[in-house]
């Protein structure tokens, strides 16, 4: 009953650190493409992707978890730079570079990492829990 | 008769299902806590009183489902709570997305259903000491 009913909080939060590192290789992409621009004259850069999470009903365990769905494109402006000698140079040698600004993907990580510690310390805390009922048997 | 028969016992062991119930609620709000639009949800305390009147022992219909008589039943198309009721708990602070879990508030309800369980466990552990030591001549 009781562990069974754990180990499924543990699944629960196992599925919010999968959410959550996933949410870090979208923030990976997103830092590491801060300056890819086109091959082509006057064509888009990369364009800033944004993790999205929805709540999914998990029918093994009878349970909702949290599940990462496709990232979405920011439709934010991108950022001209004047560089008239750049193959993606318009004809006033403007370049559009991507929409990525490091300093939010930053934070972005940040706010990944704090959840991700959550959902470990839930984890320890349902482990420390069974480890407890299973303690009754020894007495 | 079982050990289960033993108010004592049974009132640990509904505080006991109680306790990991609401650790899944726990581990499902840390889990989406970046879900957007996700607001966070707590079990209803359990009543002492009832408790002790015998009331919660003796078995009841409980509602699981909306078109059930009986009491309401809270964030029924979630259903994860199978005896408590579930109720909705927004943190102190509300994201643009319509986030209500403060992550921090998580963290201490976490840590406060362990140690509870942690009592619970000692107090299971110590009914079954004195049952030892009244059916044995050394305790």
């Amino acid at each position: 009953m009781g562990a069974v009913d754990l180990m499924k909080s543990m699944m629960i939060a196992a599925s919010g650190l999968q959410a959550q590192s996933g949410r870090m290789r979208v923030i990976a992409e997103n830092i590491a493409n801060a300056e890819s621009t086109a091959r082509v004259a006057g064509g888009d850069p990369y364009r800033r992707q944004v993790p999205t999470f929805q709540e999914k009903l998990n029918r093994e365990l009878g349970v909702p978890t949290v599940s990462i769905g496709r990232p979405i494109g920011d439709t934010s402006e991108f950022k001209l730079k004047y560089m008239p000698g750049h193959p993606a140079a318009d004809e006033n040698g403007y370049v559009k570079m991507p929409n990525v600004n490091t300093m939010v993907e930053a934070m972005d990580m940040r706010e990944a990492q704090r959840s991700y510690e959550a959902n470990l310390n839930l984890i320890q805390a349902s482990r420390r829990m069974i480890a407890q009922t299973i303690e009754l048997l020894k007495k | 008769m079982s050990l289960a028969d033993l108010p004592i016992f049974s009132m640990l062991k509904q505080r006991m299902s109680w306790l990991t119930e609401r650790q899944q609620v726990l581990a499902q709000n840390v889990a989406n806590a970046n879900t957007p639009g996700y607001q966070a949800r707590d079990l209803q305390e359990l009543d002492f009183g009832k408790m002790v009147k015998g009331d919660g022992l003796a078995l009841s219909p409980v509602a699981t489902n909306v078109s059930h008589i009986g009491r309401p039943v809270a964030g029924q198309s979630l259903g994860a709570a199978k005896g408590g009721v579930l109720v909705s708990a927004p943190g102190h602070e509300t994201t643009p997305g319509g986030n209500s879990v403060v992550l921090e508030d998580q963290m201490i309800k976490v840590a406060e259903t362990q140690s509870s369980y942690e009592m619970v466990t000692g107090l299971y552990a110590k009914s079954l000491g004195l049952l030892r030591m009244a059916v044995t001549s050394q305790g």
